[in-house]
């Protein structure tokens, strides 16, 4: 709740400072609001919280521990992006204040969706992510591919809540309550039953799979990817995508967690779907960005393996470390990029021509995140699908064969980059200066992927 | 002193990819040296009667059941010996002309050395499979920028065999991991404790087997093999050769057999069988070749399918054979490598058909040359001999046909090494040969050291084989199929 308000509270200053246009005091403003919020969720999730104000507004919210280590994660995450926003806002100038309001009141959704305990809320949470979202999108004002994705986003993005809505209708409808204990009491009891409470479940379902871009409700991500600005592209596939499986495992491992008859074929279908097709169509992807897109679709796939066992132990501190995994190599992947792309004007993948030449330490970065998005021991990739494939072994086997050879698959495009980087010569001309923000940004990530590395177990005891 | 091999390696490692040093060669044959130190004075003082040594446990994932556990019985010590035997004689023989920039490739050398070790050290499931796929990523570097032509796509073949294949390795491993009482565990006596049914341990075997199979390589799965060896540096493919290959056959004695020992029954002599039909197949196709590395490639898949044949026959003179095998074909294997990297180095071509009469102009290097291509053919006296005689005797045991099979090995090898010999060493010289220079002094030491060892573990086999003994009776004492 603290961390909620002071990022609330943040976004207003930094909005109101934007008016001023004094460009260089935006972004400590913002960062130093993401980091204090950030240092108040690790000392309330650490130590416990003597306040008492984690559980407020009739217990709409709890920010218990698993509201609090996500809180942690999306919050670490964009601190490292605003960490490149330095440089990565740099041809923003009326609307540098904007975007910064827009992203941190993003956040401020991110966090009600890890912490609601009623499905309003959830809404809201979805709501108050999303619709910045959509205005950063297409904040390239004269890019037509930015308008493009902002309208597709917003479009499909609508669609998608109004589905979750009238799946919590027809859930309302049958349980009388919102409240997630609530449903669950009201399934577990029996009189939560019947053709139009299963519809509303799957409705959710099929909302929050349009949320987490699972297939086949995927198709807006790779053109808003691609066409929006790299900030936002990095944003949406990092903090955003946490946020969305965060809370779909919340829903799912409370209120609907005895109902795995109705919906364990449906999303076990989804998942295979995704992975399977996400991959197969990264495989044929030439540009970076692109690729990306379709590789966070992959991810969501494996993530809804831990969604599928919703409520087993193991199962909610596998898909923290997973997300917090992907995010940080997303993250630093995402900083190389656009170190190359943006001074280059070119995001395919032979923009990474011999990378390794010019700048041995970026390519090394690159190498090392893109080493643990394929989930290549023993970078902190492979714990997190270990810990995924095991939490959802027993129950599904069929479905972990399919994701190793998934995750095979993934390797051919994985390694374009690195192939580009490392063995292919060198034909560009152009040079690379890496941004002394973006230094320290890498830095910091490639020391959390080794520490995450050491030691797991530091993440995988957080949620109890 | 388990975690030292490993340490010693890795952060050497990080420094030369990092920090870039002039005297990278410098720094990683001292790092090698140091490991080799440490692995003889560990061999000084070791208990053989198949306990671990030097153990070392700290759990890693605690609430999980993963531990980063090493420790050292006979096997695991043998293994260790080869792979800090060789690489500085691997560091030493590599030309730093060809490896630019010098200090990566060392770097990633020194990687692979490291993970090498805790492969052969580990004795937990998972660490086990972590090290096994950490080896991978050095050694595809080193290919993949080293390498001759179409090296991006060789290696690429390769890196997804050997990933998939152990893939299979990493469910079957999860499997039984689930199957542990309690909160499970990954250590290798929990692992071993689990009692499979027998289609259960069918489907662990075979998973098992695949990501062994592809790594050794045994027929059918070998197909990656010739065209990585060859395309690959001369410094990566005496680390494949030599040590890599080594982690499947291990491997097999350390996981799959004693993990899955259920189905083995049923399923041995069909592995028996692919690693027969294998050797011959290779040695046929050894005989034709008229590239000298490609040559060695094949017979490094006859030689590797005789050494599966006498695992899988699971009799003490197999296992002991095999072992003692696997030390020794790494020797040889790394010193034949080297003969065609200094041939190609003076003359600039691999193919047999243009080389000739060099025996008179480099005696020194005919002569070294001789006694490894004696020991890879397995004469008497050789370190080829011993291990080969037990092999077959082995193999026989199990099944006197497929021992007869097996035993062609031997007339296949002499055909195609004396050929090679004959093509490279006599005959008419022609204009490059008769320019042939002999070898130089870090050349003659590298060389010398390998033939030096085919002749003394050749004199005194009973040194390693001592090493191995208590261990193979105690795991053939506890796991029978």
């Amino acid at each position: 709740m603290k961390a909620l308000l002071i990022l609330f509270a943040t976004a207003i200053i930094v909005l109101f400072a934007g008016l001023s246009h004094k460009r260089q005091r935006m972004l400590p403003l913002a960062l130093g609001g993401v980091l204090v919020a950030l240092g108040v969720t690790l000392s309330d999730l650490l130590m416990g919280d003597s306040t008492g104000w984690n559980d407020m507004y009739s217990s709409m919210f709890l920010f218990d521990n698993y509201a609090l280590a996500f809180g942690a994660v999306a919050l670490l995450t964009t601190a490292l992006i605003f960490g490149l926003s330095g440089w990565g806002f740099r041809q923003l100038s009326e609307t540098l204040g904007d975007n910064y309001g827009l992203l941190l009141f993003s956040i401020c959704g991110a966090l009600v969706m890890f912490s609601f305990t009623n499905v309003i809320m959830l809404f809201l949470g979805i709501e108050i992510l999303s619709i910045p979202l959509y205005v950063l999108a297409g904040s390239r004002r004269d890019d037509l591919a930015s308008n493009e994705a902002a309208l597709k986003y917003f479009l499909m993005g609508s669609f998608a809540t109004g589905i979750l809505l009238f799946g919590i209708t027809l859930v309302y409808g049958c349980c009388g309550t919102f409240d997630l204990q609530g449903i669950a009491s009201a399934v577990q009891s029996g009189r939560a039953t019947g053709p139009m409470f299963h519809a509303g479940v799957l409705l959710i379902v099929a909302g929050l799979s349009f949320k987490v871009s699972a297939v086949p409700f995927h198709f807006w991500a790779p053109d808003v990817y691609t066409g929006s600005p790299n900030m936002v592209t990095a944003f949406m596939a990092t903090v955003v995508k946490t946020a969305a499986f965060a809370a779909f495992y919340r829903l799912f491992s409370t209120a609907f967690v005895d109902l795995s008859a109705v919906w364990g074929v449906a999303i076990a279908g989804i998942a295979a779907l995704t992975m399977t097709l996400a991959n197969t169509t990264a495989l044929f992807q030439q540009d970076f960005k692109r690729m990306m897109a379709y590789s966070s679709i992959s991810h969501a796939g494996y993530l809804l393996l831990a969604i599928l066992v919703a409520g087993k132990t193991g199962a909610a501190n596998a898909i923290l470390l997973y997300t917090l995994a992907y995010s940080i190599a997303t993250v630093c992947a995402f900083a190389v990029y656009m170190t190359v792309a943006e001074q280059n004007g070119d995001g395919s993948f032979s923009a990474f021509n011999g990378l390794s030449k010019k700048d041995p330490l970026l390519a090394a970065v690159m190498a090392i995140s893109i080493l643990s998005l394929a989930g290549i021991p023993p970078t902190v990739g492979f714990f997190g699908k270990y810990f995924l494939f095991t939490a959802a072994f027993e129950a599904y086997p069929w479905l972990i064969v399919l994701a190793v050879i998934n995750s095979a698959i993934s390797i051919y495009y994985y390694f374009k980059v690195i192939i580009a980087m490392y063995f292919t010569s060198d034909e560009n001309a152009y040079t690379v200066t890496v941004p002394a923000a973006f230094r320290w940004v890498m830095l910091a990530g490639v020391l959390l992927i080794g520490l995450l590395t050491v030691s797991p177990d530091s993440i995988l005891g957080l949620i109890r | 002193m388990s975690l030292y091999l490993i340490l010693i390696p890795f952060i050497s490692s990080l420094f030369l990819l990092l920090a870039r040093p002039a005297a990278s060669r410098s720094i990683a044959l001292a790092a090698s040296l140091a490991n080799l130190a440490i692995t003889l004075f560990a061999l000084a003082g070791f208990n053989g009667d198949g306990s671990f040594n030097h153990e070392f446990s700290v759990p890693w994932v605690s609430g999980a059941g993963i531990h980063f556990r090493l420790g050292m019985d006979g096997i695991s010590m043998l293994m260790v010996l080869l792979s800090n035997l060789l690489a500085p004689l691997i560091i030493l023989s590599s030309d730093g002309e060809k490896y630019r920039p010098e200090a990566r490739y060392f770097g990633l050398l020194l990687m692979m050395l490291g993970a090498l070790n805790g492969v052969f050290m580990a004795l937990d499931g998972l660490l086990f499979y972590v090290f096994y796929e950490l080896a991978l990523i050095p050694i595809y570097f080193i290919c993949a920028i080293w390498g001759g032509d179409n090296r991006i796509r060789v290696t690429m073949k390769f890196f997804i065999y050997t990933f998939v294949g152990s893939l299979f390795m990493l469910v079957a491993l999860i499997y039984m991991y689930l199957q542990t009482p309690g909160t499970h565990s990954f250590l290798w006596e929990d692992l071993v404790n689990v009692q499979l049914s027998s289609s259960a341990a069918w489907w662990v075997a075979v998973a098992f087997f695949l990501a062994f199979a592809v790594k050794m390589p045994v027929f059918p799965f070998h197909t990656w093999q010739p065209d990585t060896y060859t395309t690959a540096p001369t410094g990566g493919t005496m680390l494949l050769a030599g040590i890599m290959l080594k982690m499947g056959t291990y491997g097999v004695i350390r996981w799959m057999v004693p993990l899955a020992p259920e189905s083995l029954h049923d399923l041995a002599p069909i592995f028996i069988g692919l690693a027969v039909f294998g050797i011959v197949y290779a040695s046929i196709i050894a005989i034709k070749q008229s590239d000298l590395k490609r040559l060695i490639a094949y017979s490094s898949i006859a030689h590797v399918g005789l050494i599966a044949a006498g695992i899988f026959a699971w009799n003490k003179l197999g296992v002991q054979g095999s072992l003692i095998q696997m030390l020794n074909h790494g020797i040889n294997v790394v010193g034949l490598f080297y003969v065609v990297e200094l041939l190609e180095r003076r003359l600039g071509t691999r193919s047999l058909s243009e080389m000739g009469g060099i025996a008179k102009n480099a005696p020194l290097f005919a002569t070294l040359f001789m006694v490894i291509m004696l020991g890879a053919v397995a004469v008497p006296l050789t370190n080829g001999f011993p291990g080969e005689f037990l092999l077959l005797n082995g193999v026989w045991n199990f099944n006197p046909w497929l021992g007869a099979i097996a035993g062609l090995t031997i007339i296949f090898g002499a055909v195609y090494m004396l050929r090679a010999y004959g093509l490279v060493m006599f005959g008419p010289a022609n204009e490059a040969t008769a320019q042939f220079e002999d070898l130089n002094t870090r050349e003659l030491v590298v060389l010398g050291a390998v033939a030096l060892m085919v002749v003394a573990f050749g004199f005194f086999p009973q040194w390693i084989l001592n090493i191995t003994d208590g261990s193979v009776n105690r795991i053939l004492g506890a796991v029978q199929f």
